[in-house]
């Protein structure tokens, strides 16, 4: 590897930008894994994958730029894609759940089939 | 090249009647007329060569070291048999435009006309033996197709069925006798194979040449007992009987016996073969047509019996046999065609083909009666005609034989009685049709007026059968006697048409037009005895045959092939396990001399992974999501163990393969039921991983022994090359546009069928229990959310440009035509998964299967361009130039060709998909996609 000396700030961000990411990425599992029903688990990996990834990326771009002297612009892009695919699948899953009537938890209020059968 | 175009006009030609098959019959006849009158002029403005004795021969290498060129020869007898097949092929096509009048079909017709016509004068011109197969082949191909023309009527389409069955099969005799005599002699050129006669008649497989040469022949021209599917061909229009079933196809077989005569003929197994199935055929037609009611059946008899009369006259070996049975097949020609026609518009005209309903035409068609008059004559063998001077010439060969001794009382005889029946049989067709009393309940009647230009073709016939008759000198020198000496190897002296007049073969004459005479007379006696007789339906007895020969080979073949797609995978990995186990007895030494690579933890883990998924879709294969999800985990995996181990193209590959194969079978699942049931007990599921298990362990044992040991492939020399010969630094994208082009067009091919078969299957298919759809299906307001559909409006651009990046840059760096297209479709999926099948088809700029097409075409004429330019099919050319701003930029033909690849794959991809997503749709198959 290089041994490009980076300055102390710079570190003290990137490091900031990753620690962020893996704290993000590892609420996100634990609420994928606790949360009770489907549309509140919904809420956790999508964060992990915007939030937590794009922290880390950020993180990357920052050090990647540094390292090879110009800015690295596949983190942008990756980040890009995600902003933009992550919310449109995440919506879909959940209009597919509500489409399927998936079974949600007590308390949810206006849950849109109340008064139906079921 | 002359000849060549003799084969080629009617080949084109037959192109546009099928493109213009829509336009009036007038000028159909006309596109049809102008290619077979081309023929018919190049053929008779090489008759001066001809005549002076030239062989004309063209070659052009094929496959040469099978032994296989195209090659074609005209000597007298190819020009003889030429000139007949596009002499009557012209006057059958203007037959036809006045026999398909206002009919819709004659498009169809002429087009197979056409065809046929070419096959037959491939076979007549053929040089080389193999080639002449492969036009022997195709007329019965074509005849098939041209008897079951009105494929709607059962008799048509089981007639069809028997004369393919029966000339099909002897065409595979023959291939086999060929082949045995190219091997005797050392080349399949007829040059060399004529010259080696000596040679073959020593050989000790001389029986066995002969034997299936001649069953070839036999069965094409309908010699007893392979006689019966002449009559039931009658079943096709009109002027397909006068064409191939009187003047041409039926020829084939004596042209073939004449053609190899040299090499072949005259020893005693020949004899006794070729002159007693003439024989037979010969009595067993001429005695079977008299009792025919049908006209068309009667003329399909009595060619049986006149094809047994030339049969018999090429088996004699008396020396001028062979030109009284060249002369004798003009003249049938000459007369069975106009007959023919005339069975057609009686048929017409009246609506009915039976002689005992249809009499004393004679006052509706006087015309069509005296045109009748001469050919009928002719076939009986009245004075003047030339079917009087053919018969002579048949008495007085047959009074030559000489050995064996049997043969010199017998034959003249027989000859003379069969000559009775056909006067018999030729009376009968005149005076039944067009006298003996008033029609008897006609279909139609009156009967419809001809028209005088109707008869046109009939009057040439007519014509020509009375010149041949009044001038038999001229028509002999000019047509037969090249033929003979050309079918001899030898000049012939020129016939002795004097020799007629002897006393002997007169007597025979007479006694034969008397007997003939009687026998009509005392017709109806001999009817009424004939239809007390029991009725044998050759039909019926072959149709009886033919099932239970499915039948047989149905239970065969599924006792074998169940359908359980598990059975057949036990089959195929049980036998690879076998002979695995059998291949490496005694085999220890797995670890070949390369050292293992170090094993790092993210290499192991994935390994791990993709393990753990690969078990999990066997576990959960009855949870058909889980058992998907786990398969595109799987299928991830192994990308990334491409990517890992070096292999970005086929990481980029299988990337948007998985993607691709996800959708699909997320719409496949969708239509099997939700739970499948657990079908297997335990003694078959031990059974199935047993094998699976030894089987996967055989290939990973197998994979580990040939990955350990250093291996001398071939890739070096790819690698070397890639730049040099193919101009690109991806090794992956050279080999497949260029090294292994071939194989990739192959590939694409494959493709595009496999999508047009699904496009095929989907078309019309209802599925009546697909998944039960959930109660009030859309109460989510929208079924296409619009953020996905804007999301994916904006990604397209973007996809489009990545997918022109990965094409561009193939040659060099990892991509090419097949990823690009992949990405293309898959992006072009997206949108209809977003905006629906309707939305998004609606905005599709082409159809897809001219796209696949398209993609086909543009490949193979990529490939096509190097002969062009004097190389092998698929040579790469490339170069470089430099262009403003962008610099430096390849050129390669290959980029034209990955296009084509690219084409293909997204119009085959897309097509699956659609007519997949299409069976979704509420409404089952709407409009047509594709």
């Amino acid at each position: 590897m290089t041994t490009t000396e980076i300055p102390f700030l710079l570190e003290l961000v990137i490091a900031f930008f990753l620690l962020i990411g893996a704290l993000v990425a590892l609420l996100g599992s634990i609420g994928l894994a606790r949360l009770p029903d489907f549309y509140t688990r919904l809420h956790a990996p999508t964060k992990a994958s915007t939030l937590g990834v794009g922290c880390t990326l950020l993180g990357s771009l920052l050090y990647f730029s540094f390292i090879n002297e110009g800015i690295s612009v596949q983190e942008g892009l990756i980040t890009l894609f995600l902003f933009v695919t992550a919310p449109v699948s995440a919506h879909m899953m959940a209009k597919a759940a509500l489409h399927r009537r998936v079974r949600c938890v007590r308390r949810t209020r206006n849950v849109p089939w109340e008064g139906d059968e079921s | 090249m002359q000849l060549a175009l003799l084969i080629l006009m009617p080949l084109l030609g037959a192109l546009l009647p099928a493109v213009r098959r829509h336009d009036p019959v007038v000028r159909l006849a006309v596109l049809a007329a102008l290619p077979a009158l081309a023929s018919l002029m190049l053929l008779l403005s090489l008759l001066p060569q001809v005549l002076a004795g030239e062989t004309l021969l063209w070659t052009r290498e094929w496959v040469p070291t099978l032994g296989l060129s195209v090659s074609l020869r005209l000597d007298g007898l190819a020009w003889l048999f030429a000139t007949l097949i596009t002499g009557i092929g012209c006057l059958i096509i203007l037959y036809a435009r006045f026999y398909f009048a206002g009919k819709s079909t004659a498009g169809r017709f002429y087009t197979l006309i056409l065809l046929f016509m070419a096959a037959m004068l491939g076979i007549v011109l053929s040089e080389n033996l193999l080639v002449m197969l492969v036009f022997w082949e195709l007329t019965s191909l074509v005849s098939f197709l041209l008897i079951g023309f009105s494929w709607d009527k059962r008799g048509a389409r089981r007639g069809a069925r028997m004369s393919l069955v029966i000339t099909a099969g002897g065409g595979l005799a023959l291939l086999a006798g060929i082949v045995l005599l190219g091997q005797v002699v050392g080349s399949y050129q007829l040059t060399d194979v004529l010259a080696a006669g000596d040679e073959i008649r020593a050989h000790a497989q001389y029986p066995l040449i002969l034997s299936l040469i001649l069953l070839g022949a036999f069965t094409k021209s309908a010699q007893f007992p392979f006689h019966l599917w002449l009559p039931h061909a009658m079943a096709a229009p009109t002027p397909v009987s006068a064409y191939l079933h009187s003047a041409t196809m039926v020829k084939a077989g004596l042209f073939l016996m004449a053609r190899l005569h040299p090499a072949l003929a005259d020893t005693e197994l020949w004899f006794t073969l070729v002159t007693i199935t003439g024989m037979l055929t010969l009595m067993v037609g001429a005695f079977v047509a008299m009792f025919m009611h049908d006209i068309k059946g009667l003329l399909a008899y009595s060619t049986v019996s006149h094809l047994g009369l030339i049969t018999l006259l090429l088996g004699l070996g008396t020396p001028m046999a062979l030109a009284a049975a060249l002369f004798h097949l003009v003249c049938h020609a000459l007369f069975k065609a106009p007959l023919f026609m005339m069975a057609g518009y009686v048929d017409q005209a009246t609506g009915s083909r039976d002689m005992q309903q249809i009499n004393g035409l004679w006052r509706y068609m006087p015309a069509l009666m005296v045109l009748t008059a001469i050919p009928a004559a002719a076939m009986a063998g009245l004075p003047l005609m030339s079917g009087y001077l053919s018969k002579k010439m048949l008495f007085v060969e047959s009074l030559q034989v000489s050995s064996p001794d049997w043969a010199t009382l017998v034959i003249p005889v027989w000859v003379t009685l069969a000559g009775l029946f056909s006067v018999a049989y030729s009376i009968r067709i005149f005076h039944n049709v067009f006298f003996n009393g008033k029609p008897v309940e006609l279909p139609i009647y009156p009967p419809k007026k001809i028209s005088n230009s109707a008869l046109s073709p009939l009057f040439l016939l007519a014509a020509a059968t009375l010149a041949v008759g009044l001038a038999p000198q001229l028509a002999y020198q000019w047509l037969v006697q090249p033929a003979v000496s050309a079918a001899n190897g030898l000049p012939l002296p020129p016939y002795d048409f004097s020799q007629l007049g002897a006393r002997l073969p007169l007597l025979m004459g007479i006694v034969a037009l008397i007997g003939g005479l009687l026998f009509y007379m005392a017709r109806n006696p001999l009817f009424a005895i004939h239809a007390r007789l029991p009725e044998v339906d050759a039909k019926e007895i072959f149709e009886w045959l033919m099932q239970r020969c499915i039948r047989f080979s149905q239970h065969q073949v599924y006792g074998l092939e169940n359908g359980s797609l598990q059975r057949y995978l036990a089959l195929l990995l049980g036998t690879a396990v076998v002979m695995g186990f059998w291949a490496t007895e005694g085999f220890r030494d797995w670890q070949g001399s390369i050292a293992l690579q170090p094993l790092d933890a993210m290499t192991l883990l994935g390994g791990l992974i993709l393990c753990g998924a690969a078990f999990g879709v066997a576990i959960f294969h009855h949870q058909r999501l889980p058992a998907l999800l786990l398969l595109g985990v799987t299928g991830l995996f192994v990308t990334l163990t491409f990517a890992r181990f070096s292999a970005p193209d086929l990481a980029l590959t299988q990337l948007s393969v998985e993607v691709m194969a996800v959708v699909i079978m997320m719409l496949a699942l969708s239509f099997l039921p939700q739970q499948s049931p657990s079908e297997s007990r335990w003694p078959r599921v031990s059974r199935d991983l047993i094998i699976a298990g030894v089987a996967g362990l055989g290939v990973a044992l197998f994979a580990f022994a040939i990955l350990t040991r250093p291996m001398e492939s071939i890739s070096s020399f790819f690698l070397a090359n890639s730049v040099s010969g193919g101009g690109g630094t991806n090794v992956v994208n050279v080999i497949l546009v260029d090294f292994r082009g071939f194989d990739t067009l192959g590939e694409i091919t494959v493709l595009g069928i496999a999508a047009v078969a699904v496009f095929a299957f989907t078309r019309d298919l209802h599925l009546k229990e697909r998944a039960v759809p959930i109660a009030d299906e859309n109460w989510v307001a929208e079924p296409h959310p619009i953020i996905l559909s804007m999301v994916a409006r904006l990604v397209l651009p973007i996809a489009f440009l990545v997918s022109a990046y990965i094409f561009l840059r193939g040659h060099n760096l990892p991509g090419g035509g097949f990823i690009a297209g992949l990405v293309t479709a898959v992006a072009l999926t997206l949108q209809y998964m977003a905006g629906g099948l309707a939305w998004a088809q609606s905005r599709m700029v082409m159809q897809f299967r001219p796209l696949i097409g398209a993609g086909l075409l543009v490949a193979l004429f990529t490939g096509l361009a190097s002969w062009v330019f004097g190389y092998p099919f698929l040579t790469s050319a490339f170069g470089y130039v430099h262009w403003p701003l962008i610099g430096k930029f390849e050129l390669a033909s290959a980029l034209v060709f990955d296009l084509g690849v690219y084409l293909t794959v997204v119009g085959a991809t897309l097509l699956i998909l659609a007519n997949l997503g299409k069976l979704m749709t509420v409404a089952g198959p709407g409009k047509e996609i594709g």
